[in-house]
């Protein structure tokens, strides 16, 4: 699941010459990922993992990390 | 109401006594009676109303748990929170702009509704009630105690201006049992209390004794000094309204009570995104939860996503400020400055081995100053 999400990030949001991410890196405050691409993220998550994330959950402290992401993830 | 010269004693002496009841349930019951009665202090009619969407609210958020038909009890709610607001904040407006588009037809009717009052505090106590009914339907919160409840909605502190809480982050302060006074809860209040005042008082009402007169009279000024007026009020409504958010997030203290923060040097963001996560945060907050993200659901149109989206929820983010053209036409513009930050996200992603010069310090600082004229040619609209 980790690696599921991993792969999207990098594919949608990230450049070649971008470092990889791991479970720890941040990626909402560090401006990786904006506000606005979190949309896609959700539904990502909602069509691969059947887990519908309320928005009120998916914010830049609570979603800033892979490692993050999963704990909220395994809330629903 | 901050200002008010009853405000402080009321604040103060209610504080004292919610200090000396010895058990939870009768503090928040005590805080909900002081809350109703500051409501019907300034505005008895918005006394009636509050109760009246209390219950409403609390019945449909009981019916939802209680029932298999949760998706139906909370469109019955939303339609029903909706339908008052719309009632007494828009019936007015609606009718005036239906009249205007009528009047170019002679043979169309006008129409002639009289205006309702608008309840004291009505816009947020509306959102408060939205977000709680819609995250009770994501599971994110229970309904609670009544009494919690209504202490969430009427609570004076917060009323008039906000910050528009969550009840899913007041609900467990409210419920904690072993809550105590703490002289650090004075210390923040105090503080916050004080600085709030400074921002409303001194730098704010200040600055406007010298913008005021620029605005009511205009054509009397050259231009350099209108644009600088403009620029004043920039920062006038910033001290201004961060002074009120200051004032009600130290007088929630008093109470023990801890509300969420909602400004963060914001015109220090170095984009339009980043200036909406710290003006106003919860409202800002709200949109996006409630709005922005329904809205965004399910679509795969890039243009959908990108234009359409932040224009129509920062439309509507305008008119909840006030029921007129000028205040929507303000949040459009901020909808577009949004999407034009999409956009050039999507074109440096897209170019990123030219586009390393954006991680410079300078480009950050240039950053900062186009978002804040950007913010501030949009206060022209607003004021």
């Amino acid at each position: 699941m980790e690696q599921k999400l991993i792969d999207f990030i990098t594919e949608e949001f990230l450049s070649d010459d971008d470092d990889p991410i791991t479970t720890q890196t941040k990626l909402i405050s560090s401006g990786l990922i904006d506000s606005f691409s979190l949309v896609s993220l959700q539904t990502f998550i909602a069509k691969e993992f059947g887990k519908k994330i309320p928005a009120p959950k998916i914010t830049a402290q609570s979603f800033d990390t892979v490692a993050q992401m999963m704990e909220i993830i395994d809330q629903f | 109401m901050f200002t008010n010269v009853l405000y402080f004693p009321f604040l103060m002496v209610s504080a004292l006594i919610y200090w000396l009841l010895p058990k939870r349930g009768l503090r928040t019951g005590f805080l909900s009676l002081c809350s109703l009665a500051f409501i019907w202090h300034f505005d008895p009619k918005a006394l009636y109303v509050v109760l009246a969407l209390t219950l409403f609210t609390y019945g449909m958020a009981l019916l939802m748990v209680r029932s298999q038909r949760q998706q139906l009890y909370h469109s019955i709610g939303l339609l029903g929170l909706l339908l008052v607001l719309i009632a007494f904040k828009y019936l007015g407006f609606l009718t005036e702009t239906v009249n205007g588009l009528t009047s170019f037809v002679s043979s169309l009717p006008q129409f002639e509704i009289e205006k309702l009052f608008l309840p004291l505090g009505l816009s947020y106590i509306i959102f408060k009630y939205i977000s709680y009914l819609t995250d009770i339907m994501w599971g994110i919160v229970k309904p609670g105690r009544f009494i919690d409840f209504l202490c969430y909605g009427s609570l004076f502190t917060t009323f008039v201006a906000g910050p528009i809480e969550r009840f899913e982050r007041l609900k467990p302060q409210l419920e904690s049992p072993r809550d105590r006074f703490q002289v650090n809860h004075l210390e923040v209040a105090f503080f916050r209390i004080v600085i709030g005042l400074f921002k409303k008082l001194v730098i704010a009402d200040w600055m406007g004794y010298f913008i005021n007169p620029i605005w009511q009279h205009p054509s009397e000024y050259s231009a350099i000094i209108r644009v600088a007026a403009l620029f004043g009020y920039s920062m006038q409504i910033y001290f201004d309204f961060s002074g009120y958010s200051d004032i009600a997030i130290g007088s929630s203290r008093l109470f023990g009570l801890t509300i969420m923060e909602n400004f963060n040097n914001p015109y220090f963001a170095p984009n339009i995104s980043q200036f909406w996560r710290r003006w106003h945060i919860s409202l800002s907050d709200w949109i996006r939860d409630y709005l922005f993200f329904p809205l965004s659901q399910g679509r795969s149109s890039k243009l959908w996503l990108t234009l359409f989206v932040p224009v129509i929820a920062m439309g509507l983010c305008g008119l909840w400020h006030g029921a007129a053209w000028h205040y929507m036409i303000w949040g459009v513009w901020h909808g577009i400055g949004i999407a034009i930050y999409q956009y050039w996200n999507q074109y440096k992603r897209a170019h990123k081995k030219r586009m390393g010069w954006t991680k410079a310090k300078w480009a950050n600082n240039l950053g900062i100053l186009m978002t804040f004229v950007y913010v501030t040619i949009g206060w022209w609209w607003f004021r």
